[in-house]
């Protein structure tokens, strides 16, 4: 038995973890799985009747707006098949859009444009679309190919967010998005996900991108893992990606919160990207947030979802800056180990 | 109260209610738990249907002697129609009379038989009847002569007769006597006609021969009609054999003899389009306790309470569930990702129709092709619905082709393909061609592998006979099953897959 093997962690390498973890390590590592988030987190703080006002994008932006959020200007929204085939007048004179579909779910069927010549629309990977395949792609979304459920949908036309240049150094094409997950209103972990070659400009962290973990406290990125795996460089640039300080982090911070208020859900993602000129930028909120954010920052949810549950029971009526205040004392990252 | 007492109470209740249900039908209703515990019996349905023309209806339905004189249990079910059975020089008939109908009426008569012990076609001891000669028209009377005179000299007795005489007319390179003959009867009387001819040449040969009415046992046919049989004299007795089978005496293992004698199988007056289908299912618990469940007061035996041809769809209705049960478990105990929530259990319903191993081949050989159509079909730029339109015409397409292929390489189960697969299959392509394109092939391989094996897990449960037999017998043990999905909705622990997924989580 290699029980001498008892590194700095509190948990000794055992042989087994090259295939797994036992359920009993994952517990005490406060690991949060599919189960438990759904049944402790999701269920009983997400009421059922909010989740359309996230599941639409056009109304979470309406929301955002009466809220006096800043989010990517609207330059139209497209409802019916005659609004597609005059796609032509609509995308008159933009040379950078975001198409999406309102309902869309994880990324999908949302179509990035950086330039234009002529009739050709180029992406950022630098693939080129015809008029007629644009067209054909917001008809896609029209007959809800990638809606919820195969719904009817509508397709937004975005101003493209340019991101400052900080973040798209830590990115391989694509832009790297923020995300932050809320308890009640107190943010309790962020990440920002960043794009390798692997993952084609996705920001998906199964399809390869990377999770860099960012301290709640001083938004300054700690930890970075790609397929699960610690690293400190980017695998394709090399850039390093550990103690990169996100720009008004603080802004950041308030506009998740004020999302949580505006949605009144328990349990919510916030993505936000920031843009050179305008700064943050609330892209959209997810009712049902993944789980790989605690490999990112490599500590299990629940030894910070547990103090909030604690927190609210005890100071329900807890304020904007309250909550900030505490999640920012309590959810500070310790001192960084070097990991390399 | 917490959600969790209320869970608890909830399973608590539905374990004890389906459980005591299932107790109370064991051991006061003698059901037996376990499926070997008890004799199969063949339980053979007729179902009589005609059109009432508002008259005063009657039907008669003639009954197998052999069974009715058995008395292992028969029953008649017919709402508002008075019965009797009518006895006759050893020959039984049902009699059904009523008031003035309208509309479709279905009369119900069920029997047991014991399996593999008598078929219903026994020679039967009977006095010399008179062969009548048959008037064949003056064109066909030498040809018929000529076949019989030459099957006489090589064949001594009644029973080589008849195989003779079958073997000759289903044989390969008939006669020209046999051919012209054929083609008369083909014409006369179209499907009936190798009976009508047999019993023609029979009687010409001197050996009196009538139709008889026999029954497959094979329960998966569902609603049959009635397999035409012939019955002969052989000097003393009275034999029946099939006339497709010539060479072979039936002895109660594939078919029962339902009818003999000579009369009409089914005689309505006072009704239009009547017909009669028969039903077959392996019945292990005894009539009697049949009976005594659909009297009794406790609602436990819906299911048992309906006639046999529609009883036949619940076999696979109760098994939903279970592989629901399945789903569920895999899902969400051990973490299998799946295309739909449910689509592994329709797959699992389309494999119970197909082999498995054939069954899987065939999936991933249609989808694997659908597949590839469909990514032809995307470089047209179609909306959605055409296209989901067109895969399902390919799909139809490759699975004709593939029956096709099947049945020339010499599979003959291969084209048993429903119309409930081929659905699925559309749908699947459609689906795993959205999620290629959006999350890649790795997702959607891996996608479309968990449906298989899921789906493959569900189909190895739902294939366990003693479970079919619960789900059969003991619906309300569903309940206990309920009772267990409940718990498994509030299980908050790790699936087996996470243990993988995190297998290098460290602290930071």
């Amino acid at each position: 038995m290699p029980d001498g093997d008892q590194t700095a962690s509190d948990v000794g390498v055992k042989w087994w973890h090259r295939w797994f973890r036992t359920p009993g390590e994952l517990r005490d590592l406060g690991v949060v799985g599919i189960n438990m988030r759904n049944a402790r987190f999701l269920l009983p703080n997400n009421p059922r009747r909010l989740y359309r006002l996230v599941d639409d994008k056009l109304q979470t932006k309406a929301l955002a707006e009466a809220e006096g959020l800043s989010v990517p200007e609207t330059f139209a929204v497209i409802r019916t098949p005659h609004d597609a085939s005059r796609i032509e007048r609509i995308l008159d004179k933009r040379y950078s859009f975001v198409i999406k579909p309102s309902r869309g779910s994880g990324g999908k069927g949302v179509l990035v444009i950086d330039e234009r010549e002529g009739d050709l629309f180029i992406k950022p990977s630098g693939a080129v679309l015809t008029r007629d395949e644009i067209r054909h792609h917001v008809s896609n979304i029209l007959a809800g190919l990638f809606s919820l459920g195969g719904q009817r949908d509508c397709a937004l036309v975005e101003y493209r967010v340019r991101p400052a240049k900080l973040l798209t150094d830590l990115s391989y094409q694509g832009a790297p998005d923020i995300r932050c997950v809320m308890l009640h209103g107190y943010p309790v972990m962020a990440m920002l996900r960043a794009a390798t070659k692997e993952s084609d400009g996705r920001a998906n962290l199964h399809q390869g991108a990377l999770g860099i973990g960012i301290d709640i406290a001083t938004g300054v990125t700690v930890r970075a893992v790609h397929h699960g795996k610690p690293v400190t460089k980017h695998p394709d640039t090399g850039v390093d990606l550990i103690g990169i300080q996100m720009p008004e982090w603080n802004k950041i911070l308030d506009i998740a919160v004020t999302c949580q208020e505006m949605t009144g859900l328990g349990y919510l993602g916030v993505d936000l990207m920031i843009d050179e000129e305008i700064g943050p930028l609330m892209i959209e909120v997810n009712a049902r947030p993944g789980l790989a954010i605690q490999m990112a920052n490599g500590i299990g949810l629940l030894r910070r979802l547990e103090p909030v549950v604690k927190q609210h029971k005890e100071n329900p009526g807890a304020g904007h800056y309250e909550k900030i205040a505490f999640s920012k004392h309590h959810f500070a990252a310790k001192i960084r180990k070097a990991t390399s | 109260m917490s959600a969790r007492t209320k869970l608890l109470i909830a399973v608590l209740f539905l374990v004890f209610l389906g459980g005591g249900l299932a107790w109370h039908k064991v051991v006061h209703l003698g059901i037996p738990f376990w499926r070997g515990e008890s004799v199969q019996d063949w339980e053979i349905e007729a179902k009589v249907s005609f059109l009432g023309t508002g008259k005063r209806p009657k039907a008669r339905l003639s009954l197998p002697a052999v069974a009715v004189d058995m008395n292992r249990g028969q029953e008649a079910g017919s709402l508002g129609y008075s019965f009797y059975t009518e006895r006759n020089e050893g020959e039984y008939t049902a009699v059904w009379s009523g008031e003035e109908r309208q509309g479709g009426q279905a009369l119900y008569f069920r029997i047991r038989v014991p399996e593999g012990t008598s078929g219903g076609g026994e020679p039967i001891p009977g006095n010399p009847p008179e062969a009548v000669t048959p008037g064949f028209p003056s064109s066909l009377g030498d040809p018929a002569r000529a076949v019989v005179g030459r099957i006489k000299t090589t064949t001594s007795d009644p029973d080589s007769l008849f195989v003779s005489v079958f073997q000759q007319i289903s044989g390969e390179d008939a006669p020209q006597e046999i051919l012209l003959l054929k083609r008369h009867y083909e014409k006369e009387s179209r499907e009936m006609a190798v009976l009508d001819m047999g019993i023609d040449l029979l009687n010409l040969a001197g050996v009196p021969a009538r139709l008889a009415y026999g029954v497959r046992l094979e329960p998966d046919l569902g609603a049959q009609p009635p397999v035409p049989l012939l019955e002969y004299y052989d000097g003393a007795y009275w034999k029946v054999r099939n006339p497709m089978e010539p060479g072979q005496v039936l002895d109660g293992t594939g078919l029962y003899v339902w009818h003999r004698g000579g009369g009409p199988l089914l005689d309505v007056t006072g009704g239009e389009n009547s017909r009669v289908v028969f039903t077959v299912a392996k019945e292990p618990v005894p009539l009697r306790t049949l009976t005594d469940l659909r009297d009794s007061p406790w609602m436990v035996s819906t299911i048992l309470g309906l006639p046999l041809s529609e009883r036949a769809v619940f076999r696979y209705i109760v098994l939903i569930p279970l592989g629901a049960f399945v789903v569920v478990l895999l899902r969400n105990i051990v973490g299998i990702p799946t295309l739909g929530t449910f689509m592994p259990v329709l797959i699992a319903l389309a494999l119970l129709e197909i082999p498995l191993a054939r069954g899987l081949i065939m999936f991933s050989v249609l989808i694997g092709a659908g597949l590839w159509f469909r990514f032809l079909l995307s470089r047209l730029n179609l909306l959605v619905v055409p296209r989901v339109a067109a895969c399902v015409v390919i799909v139809t397409l490759l699975m004709m082709l593939m029956s096709v292929i099947g049945y020339r390489m010499g599979m003959a189960g291969g084209v048993q393909i429903t119309l409930f697969p081929m659905i699925i299959l559309a749908w699947t392509i459609e689906r795993m061609s959205l999620i290629w394109e959006e999350e890649g092939k790795r997702s959607a391989i891996i996608q479309v592998g968990g449906s298989l094996l899921v789906a493959v897990f569900a189909f190895f449960f739902m294939r366990i006979g003693q479970v079919q037999y619960w789900s059969f017998y003991f619906p309300e043990l569903l309940l206990v099953l309920l009772a267990g999905i409940l718990m498994i909705g509030r299980y908050t622990g790790y699936r087996l897959s996470e243990l993988i997924r995190f297998k290098t989580f460290s602290d930071a």
